[in-house]
């Protein structure tokens, strides 16, 4: 394939991929994660302030790199920020994970990259989640670096690589401590990858495209540098780096020296997190079972059943196909093994969400590209190469329509599979109210707002209610001080049958719904109630 | 540039003395802002994702008996079930009247979104002892503005009695009613009459919590049939 073509063709895929990404980024209401993470990225914002919470809420990185997009949209406190803007965040990293595909390009070749990242832009999974403002999306397009600068590194060795490598590497970590699942599939991988070696392999001796590898004399000759020595310093390089960045964001820039042995703390949480029998246990199939095959009542079918085959044949493709080099191999099947390896750690985890398969199933999209620029090649007739081609390409426009269906047509329903304790549609209806009964009160956005409900059924309330500044959160009646004062109290059910004898008579309430089956109760003081209705009737 | 810096500094300088002259004069007349210190949200992880039918009980209770008077039967059972979107997305419209009461897929019928109504023609005028309606039960919702309406004119627009009506802003536009909203559950929601006489049935609703659409898995009506 041409350069031009190439280009052509990866440019059309990136637009398409914007496409899917920027549009409508307000549509879905705020999860609940999303306005815990907002919340804390306010407070950033604001007033400069982040402490690393070992317990919770993983890394900085998120926090730090929404800052410019906030600055750029003119946001400069919560109660400007959009769910646009913060959504702006993972999507443009969604793209920059596509982008950085083409650093694969001398490995696996053009044609697999185009394919892959055709995957990348047109999963539903990948283009959903990239359009939530979590951390997920920014690990993938970290994680996607890293491998890239790492075999970028093993092909020609530079500097420039070595500090690459370690730069993702820290920004991973910065983004989840969890990320070591993942560098523990790479260094497996990495691992496994050059210690297998087929029975040609074991009696070639290596081409001419390996000559520079790292380590390898001719490399160190060129660069000046005892042999082996260089191996080192990169390695120096890579680490000092990942330490740094992983350091100055974990510290709040030395703001708060406890952070990064906080994040290292943070290894038991998420450990004991993983394993322990809470809310999202899910079976091993989980992942996998939702990716092959997804339908729920009267929902449509779902399916990513495409990539899935051809990550097999790609897989196929690293042990089988005669790949041009001994380190295009390596490459492939170092790929095989990161993806193997990491999918079968997530699917081992306990704790399952559907945000946790993108970092193993990028792993698959690349496979999958491999395996269709494979099979592509291995049909010698051209009409039935050209019949596969288009039969694929139908494939992937499919998954295009299905992630269009899950971001914009089904982007709240539990019909969707990768929607997952979702805030209904429902909810923004409470906050309408909400926002309607304001213009009726003498305090305006002063008036005194109760929410009384345990902390699961909080969120997002203190998103939709940012504007308002008299805004208090019981999570039981008892601590609420005369919750009969307030204009609006906003309780979940427990709450407001405690409360029943208190407010009925001077509230009037609605039920609105937060999550399927989770409902809060908004309870309107009588006079405010009377003075909206007269309103209504004026109309 | 310079000039944007400087109007910015005027601007500014202008705000705070407004301001702290404001403050001033609250305090002049003896007054100070009473600067509440209210309790911030606790930052919690992911919830449960409840993807299960009839998960959580919102009271755990039972509805208990309800009384009626002797010869009191079931009326409405395969009676003529007419609506104002004949042609339902889901399921067909003579459900609403086919004594199937199960939550599952299949036994419900789904009406087009915003305001619509079922209606049932018992063939004739009898007092009313109580209706039972099922809109959806395979997961908690609330039905937005059910009005139940009986009449013997089968357009109703003669003799119309409201029997139940939790529309409290008037969305609906059939006037504001005071009963209260409820949670659907597998035991549906009892409706008194009182013995109000008619022979149609008209029940309204107006979307729910999960959708702007409109179910119903049953509704019966029972009655004191004339000897």
């Amino acid at each position: 394939m041409n350069k031009k073509a190439f280009a052509g063709l990866f440019l059309l895929i990136v637009l398409g991929a914007a496409g899917l990404r920027l549009t409508r980024l307000g549509l879905r209401p705020m999860h609940h994660d999303e306005a815990n993470q907002a919340l804390k990225f306010g407070a950033l914002l604001e007033r400069g302030e982040y402490r690393y919470d070992k317990a919770d809420h993983h890394g900085p990185s998120l926090y730090y790199l929404s800052l410019p997009f906030a600055r750029a949209l003119g946001a400069d406190r919560l109660a400007a920020l959009s769910e646009r803007t913060l959504r702006l965040v993972p999507a443009c990293f969604g793209i920059g994970a596509i982008l950085l595909l083409l650093f694969l390009v001398p490995l696996i070749g053009k044609e697999a990259v185009l394919w892959g990242a055709l995957g990348l832009a047109v999963s539903p999974v990948m283009v959903y989640f990239s359009r939530f403002y979590i951390q997920e999306t920014l690990l993938l397009f970290f994680l996607v670096g890293f491998i890239a600068a790492l075999w970028r590194h093993q092909r020609r060795p530079s500097w420039a690589w070595a500090v690459a490598a370690g730069f993702f590497a820290g920004m991973m970590y910065a983004t989840k401590e969890t990320s070591v699942i993942a560098f523990g599939s790479v260094a497996a991988a990495y691992l496994l990858a050059t210690l297998f070696k087929d029975r040609k392999e074991k009696t070639q001796a290596a081409p001419d495209k390996t000559r520079g590898a790292i380590g390898s004399p001719q490399a160190d000759e060129r660069q000046g540098f005892a042999p082996g020595k260089r191996l080192w310093m990169h390695l120096f390089l890579g680490f000092g780096t990942a330490i740094l960045v992983s350091l100055l964001l974990f510290t709040s820039f030395f703001q708060n020296p406890k952070g990064w042995l906080d994040s290292i703390l943070s290894f038991k949480v998420y450990f004991v997190r993983a394993g322990e029998a809470g809310f999202h246990v899910h079976p091993w199939s989980y992942y996998l079972q939702t990716l092959a095959f997804s339908k729920s009542g009267s929902g449509p079918l779902w399916t990513e059943g495409l990539v899935l085959i051809l990550a097999v044949a790609g897989i196929v493709a690293a042990f089988r196909l005669r790949a041009k080099t001994v380190a295009d191999r390596l490459t492939l099947r170092f790929l095989v093994f990161f993806t193997l390896i990491s999918t079968a750690a997530y699917s081992l985890i306990p704790y399952k969400t559907p945000w946790n398969i993108l970092p193993f199933y990028v792993g698959l999209i690349v496979l999958s590209g491999c395996g269709a620029a494979a099979l592509v090649k291995a049909f010698r007739s051209r009409s039935i190469r050209a019949l596969f081609f288009l039969l694929v390409a139908a494939g992937f426009l499919h998954l295009g329509a299905q992630a269009w269906r899950a971001s914009f047509v089904y982007p709240a329903d539990p019909r969707n599979p990768y929607v997952y304790a979702q805030t209904s549609p429902d909810f923004l209806k409470l906050v309408r109210r909400v926002e309607d009964l304001e213009a009726f009160h003498q305090d305006q956005e002063k008036m005194l707002i109760k929410v009384i409900a345990g902390p699961y059924e909080t969120w997002p309330l203190p998103w939709y209610l940012r504007r308002f500044s008299r805004v208090g959160y019981w999570t039981d009646a008892a601590g609420a001080s005369a919750p009969e004062d307030a204009a609006i109290v906003i309780t979940n059910i427990e709450q407001a049958v405690r409360l029943e004898s208190r407010l009925n008579a001077s509230f009037q309430s609605e039920y609105y719904e937060l999550r399927p089956n989770v409902f809060l109760v908004l309870h309107i003081r009588n006079e405010l109630w009377k003075k909206y209705l007269k309103s209504r009737a004026e109309k | 540039m310079k000039k944007t810096v400087l109007y910015v500094l005027v601007v500014s300088a202008f705000a705070g003395i407004l301001a702290s002259g404001l403050a001033v004069r609250a305090q002049e007349q003896g007054k100070e802002e009473l600067k509440l210190q209210l309790p911030k949200p606790m930052f919690i992880g992911t919830p449960r994702n409840i993807n299960s039918p009839n998960l959580e009980k919102i009271t755990g209770k039972s509805r208990g008996a309800f009384f009626v008077p002797a010869r009191t039967k079931l009326v409405s059972l395969n009676k003529p079930v007419t609506a104002s979107d004949m042609q339902p997305v889901i399921g067909e419209v003579g459900c609403v009247a086919d004594g199937e009461k199960s939550g599952e897929d299949g036994y419900f019928v789904e009406f087009g979104p915003g305001k619509q109504y079922v209606q049932i023609d018992l063939k004739a005028s009898q007092p009313l002892q109580a209706i039972v309606v099922w809109h959806y039960h395979s997961q908690a919702r609330v039905y937005r503005d059910v009005v139940v309406q009986v009449s013997d004119d089968k357009d109703f627009v003669s003799g119309v009695s409201t029997i139940f009506n939790n529309d409290h802003d008037n969305s609906s536009g059939l006037g504001i009613g005071k009963d209260k909203e409820y949670i659907e559950t597998f035991e549906g929601k009892l409706i008194d009459p009182r013995g109000t006489k008619a022979r149609y049935v008209r029940l309204w609703s107006n979307g729910n919590t999960s959708n702007d659409m409109n179910h119903y898995v049953e509704v019966e009506v029972y009655a004191t049939p004339a000897q």
